[in-house]
């Protein structure tokens, strides 16, 4: 039989500790912010450059002359490079789909499965995040030529799937961990079986994840250099391959059209896939799933 | 807040039934499958390939002799190895230099501004690498903008940039400095402020401060920061390509060649794999490092 | 092993049974989390399982939802065995913890999820929504987003969603623990008010032992996976069973001793006098439990049962004044008075005094 208890029913004095603002711990020391602000500054210098010597009337990276089109129109006149944007988006298009269904389901499959296969799966998902992509790219390579398969943008499409796969998975689990597993079991509760719970409640509260990683995919398919100039074909090739090569023989302000354009396509993507979720009213905001990984 | 219950703490796995495991592992199988055929053995098949040689009509032929390394233990190659490896460091170095203050100082002293500065922060990173390590050629070229500012402030001959190992290392910090600054700027974030002004009691001086407090709090941070950052500069070839030259080439470029210009895929191959070893090698110790860390908090 | 399902008139139900728990076992591993429970819970009863963290109840609320398969033992609702019945074909609803409302959808959307799952007419559907929201008093927020309701109003929405299926049971796990004190108290009512209304039964899981008594037609009191006792928050409290159960709900002042010639040898030279119980043996070691708004400082009446004590602390609590006394090495008793003079504190006992408790011999509650 228990002691007698000795009880207190007085209540303990509550100490609430007030929460802190996250106000500055030091005045803001000048080095630092001027150091950051240069730190901006070295950062935009290249794409400010970019952009505005791709308006120079004169064949010139050093010297502007005067604001003019003629690059861009040479840009939007020349047929290969066209074919190559066209590829580049439609590249990107595809991998994006491919990715978010696939990285999509390996997300909610390792939010459920449980045992060693499914760790090990999970883990080596993540290996080509940290895979530099010259060693994807040699290995895709050597893949496709090995087994006989001619290099097209169907290769390339198919490497970016694998390359991208891990950067929608991480984005959709990290959305997946913040949804509470109550939310589904309501879902089964008020009749619901397992799957139509998946497509009618999960899947519709993790969209969020689901877009910004969508467009996230697109803007890194559509830049990637490396891994697609190992697995490209002859033609079309996708846009940053193409220049590759005028890039390394040349020095106009052509290239800097065409970079100017690329890098506006990845602008707005990313730009958009930061505040898209804020508008589905998440506390949370696409930085918080991009970089909290 | 609601208090934690019995079962919702206690193994969440073994509330599953098998057949559930079973129904949701169907699930599994297209992504599982998708990155066994696609990415592991593809993997293998270079491992493999490493060993062969190139055989008639200069197709690359699976084979099992040690050749290939052996040709790869020569001083040319190895001047190459050594010279990645000191690149990556530096990089990693650089991107510490560089990106934890900007970290520190958006992170403490951002105030409302600070999503705003991320934001500006990472956008510039997803425009094109390639454009960028472009954009920089032109700029620190001979003619390019920067010496022609130089040449009419007085400096004739204006400075040699590129082709130097300083422009290879500035090009790869300048290109995956963002991958230290985001876990750098996700651990300050998480550290509790107070314990820096606990600090500032303790130590009497800012700086004492930051390395006594500061710095082991955001030792996750770093460390995922090293490990995304020196594996991509290890393996990066465009920066030694475009601000480089022949005398700054890395085992990227090297791989590049062999694929391309020589022609040779085994030993591509085994180039490929000797960046994998050593890419192995830094995950054990990066492995290693976070245990560690993780055991002391 | 408990079986407190069928003993005295005082625990079973009174009216048709709603959930019968047959042996129902839970383990996990190499623990076992719900031991072989037997209970039976009637229809229109607010039932509640009551205990501390880690007793079993929520896995027990769990099982007869359907969320977690029983190790052993089965569930009858309605007369039904339910035990291998997936949770979305048992006729149950769940108001969980943490309200889980769908983000994505809207109040309305959200209340009505359930009904759409069956198939009903649109007309129907947004009738019944109609009526489940004006039940809980919600009908102005009918198409705000769950993100813009406060935690109250998110209860309610939980709420409305389960009941307007009308299920044969409702379970409510812990539905109010995450609200703060004030809130909670008009919860309590309004629930307790809703419930009698829809004359649903309903299976309260609760830590909070006064919400417990204060919501509850009977209570099953848990622990370490199985039930300790079972019955009215009066029997619970007056009349507790076991040791753990008497300290549980408020406080028991147990007195543990040896029974010699009719009193409990707490320590040499201390004994407290248990009239009344001849049944328990001499020389056995047993236990009484005495309220501490039963016994009495001053006024004694004759046939009171009286032992000194010493005052060790006094707690003022406004309408009531907390003494906590020593009678015996380690036995402190706490004693509830009603402050019903405004004597000031001075004039009441103080620390240091000798004085004496009594209590009426039927309030001494014997716990083998």
């Amino acid at each position: 039989m228990a002691a007698p208890t000795v009880t207190a029913d007085t209540t303990a004095i509550d100490v609430a500790t007030p929460r802190r603002r996250r106000r500055s711990v030091e005045g803001k020391p000048r080095i630092a912010v001027a150091f950051t602000l240069l730190f901006f500054l070295l950062l935009y210098l290249p794409i400010v450059v970019v952009v505005l010597f791709s308006f120079n009337s004169k064949k010139s990276l050093s010297a502007f002359q005067s604001f003019s089109w003629r690059w861009y129109e040479q840009f939007f006149n020349d047929d290969q490079l066209i074919s190559s944007l066209k590829a580049s988006l439609f590249i990107s298009s595809v991998a994006m789909v491919g990715a978010l269904v696939l990285g999509t389901m390996l997300a909610l499959a390792l939010e459920k499965v449980r045992g060693r296969p499914a760790r090990a799966v999970g883990t080596v998902a993540l290996v080509p995040l940290v895979t530099p992509e010259i060693v994807t790219g040699v290995a895709a390579l050597l893949f496709f030529t090995g087994l006989g398969i001619h290099l097209s943008l169907t290769t390339v499409i198919l490497a970016e799937i694998t390359f991208s796969i891990s950067y929608v998975a991480v984005i959709v689990r990290g959305r997946l961990a913040a949804v509470s597993g109550e939310v589904e079991e309501a879902a089964r509760d008020l009749g619901c079986t397992a799957f139509q719970a998946m497509r009618l409640v999960t899947i519709p509260t993790i969209l969020p994840a689901l877009i910004a990683s969508g467009l996230l995919v697109f803007a890194l398919v559509f830049d990637d250099f490396v891994l697609a100039f190992f697995v490209t074909g002859v033609d079309p090739q996708p846009l940053p391959v193409r220049i590759y090569s005028e890039i390394r023989l040349t020095i106009s302000p052509a290239i800097n059209a065409v970079g100017t354009c690329m890098m506006l396509v990845s602008v707005v993507l990313i730009g958009l896939s930061l505040v898209v979720p804020r508008l589905f009213g998440r506390k949370d905001n696409g930085l918080d799933l991009l970089s909290g990984g | 807040m609601a208090v934690a219950d019995d079962s919702s703490t206690i193994t969440k796995p073994t509330r599953r039934s098998a057949t559930h495991t079973r129904l949701w592992g169907w699930l599994l199988l297209p992504p599982a499958a998708w990155m066994f055929i696609f990415f592991v053995s593809s993997i293998v098949i270079v491992v493999l390939l490493s060993f062969g040689h190139v055989g008639v009509g200069g197709r690359a032929v699976f084979g099992s002799s040690l050749e290939n390394y052996r040709a790869l233990w020569n001083s040319t190659y190895l001047t190459v190895f050594v010279r990645s490896l000191i690149y990556a460091v530096a990089t990693v170095v650089c991107c510490l230099a560089v990106g934890y203050p900007v970290a520190y100082t958006i992170a403490l002293h951002g105030g409302r501004y600070k999503n705003a500065l991320i934001a500006a922060l990472v956008i510039p990173f997803f425009a094109s690498y390639l454009i960028r390590m472009y954009a920089w050629s032109t700029l620190l070229s001979d003619e390019g903008l920067v010496n022609t500012g130089l040449k009419t402030l007085g400096l004739k001959d204006g400075i040699r940039f590129l082709n130097t190992p300083g422009a290879v290392i500035a090009g790869l910090t300048y290109g995956f400095v963002i991958f230290m600054i985001l876990p750098i700027y996700a651990s300050l974030e998480r550290m509790d402020l107070s314990l820096i002004e606990a600090g500032k009691d303790l130590y009497h001086g800012p700086f004492r401060t930051f390395v006594s407090v500061t710095l082991p709090a955001t030792r996750a941070g770093m460390l995922g920061g090293i490990l995304l950052v020196f594996l991509p500069a290890l393996g990066d070839f465009v920066s030694a390509q475009l601000l480089g030259g022949p005398g700054t080439y890395m085992i990227g470029n090297l791989i590049q060649q062999q694929f391309f210009e020589g022609q040779n895929q085994p030993l591509g191959s085994a180039l490929t794999v000797v960046l994998m070893a050593a890419l192995a090698v830094f995950m054990v110790f990066y492995l290693r490092a976070t245990q560690r860390a993780e055991r002391e908090t | 092993m408990t079986d407190l399902a069928g003993t005295g008139t005082a625990d079973a139900p009174t009216q048709e049974t709603a959930i019968r728990l047959a042996g129902l076992t839970k383990v996990f591993g190499s623990t076992t989390v719900v031991d072989h429970l037997d209970l039976d819970i009637g229809k229109g009863e607010f039932f509640s399982l009551l205990g501390p963290s880690g007793c079993g109840k929520t896995t027990t609320l769990r099982m007869i939802a359907g969320f977690s398969d029983a190790t052993e033992g089965s569930i009858l609702i309605g007369g039904t065995d339910v035990t291998s019945v997936p949770p979305h074909k048992r006729p149950v609803n769940t108001v969980f913890q943490s309200y889980a409302l769908f983000e994505h959808l809207d109040v309305t959307g959200n209340v009505g999820f359930g009904l759409r799952r069956k198939g009903l007419p649109k007309a129907e559907i947004t009738r019944m929504v109609g009526e489940a929201l004006e039940l809980v008093q919600l009908s102005e927020k009918a198409t705000a987003r769950p993100r813009e309701l406060s935690g109250g109003q998110k209860q309610r929405v939980a709420l409305a969603r389960a009941l307007v299926n009308r299920p044969e049971v409702l379970l409510l796990d812990e539905p109010l623990a995450a609200l703060d004190l004030k809130l909670r108290h008009q919860m309590q009512v309004e629930l307790k008010t809703i419930q009698r209304e829809v004359g649903i039964t309903f299976v309260f899981v609760t830590h909070d032992q006064d919400e417990a008594l204060t919501l509850s037609d009977r209570v099953a009191i848990m622990n370490n996976g199985v039930i300790e006792q079972v019955g009215t928050p009066e029997d619970v409290y007056e009349r507790p069973r076991t040791a753990f159960a008497a300290g549980f709900i408020g406080t028991s002042n147990l007195m543990t001793g040896t029974y010699e010639h009719g009193a409990l040898t707490l320590a040499p030279g201390i004994a407290v006098p248990v009239p009344g119980h001849a049944e328990l043996a001499e020389g056995a070691t047993a236990s009484i439990a005495v309220r501490p708004e039963k016994i009495w400082m001053y006024e004694f009446e004759p046939h009171m049962v009286r032992i000194p004590g010493t005052v060790v602390a006094t707690v003022y609590h406004g309408a009531t004044t907390q003494y906590l006394v020593d009678v015996a090495p380690s036995v402190r008793i706490t004693v509830l008075e009603q402050n019903l003079s405004r004597a000031r504190n001075e004039d009441r006992w103080s620390d240091g005094d000798r004085i004496e408790l009594g209590w009426k011999p039927e309030h001494a509650v014997v716990i083998r």
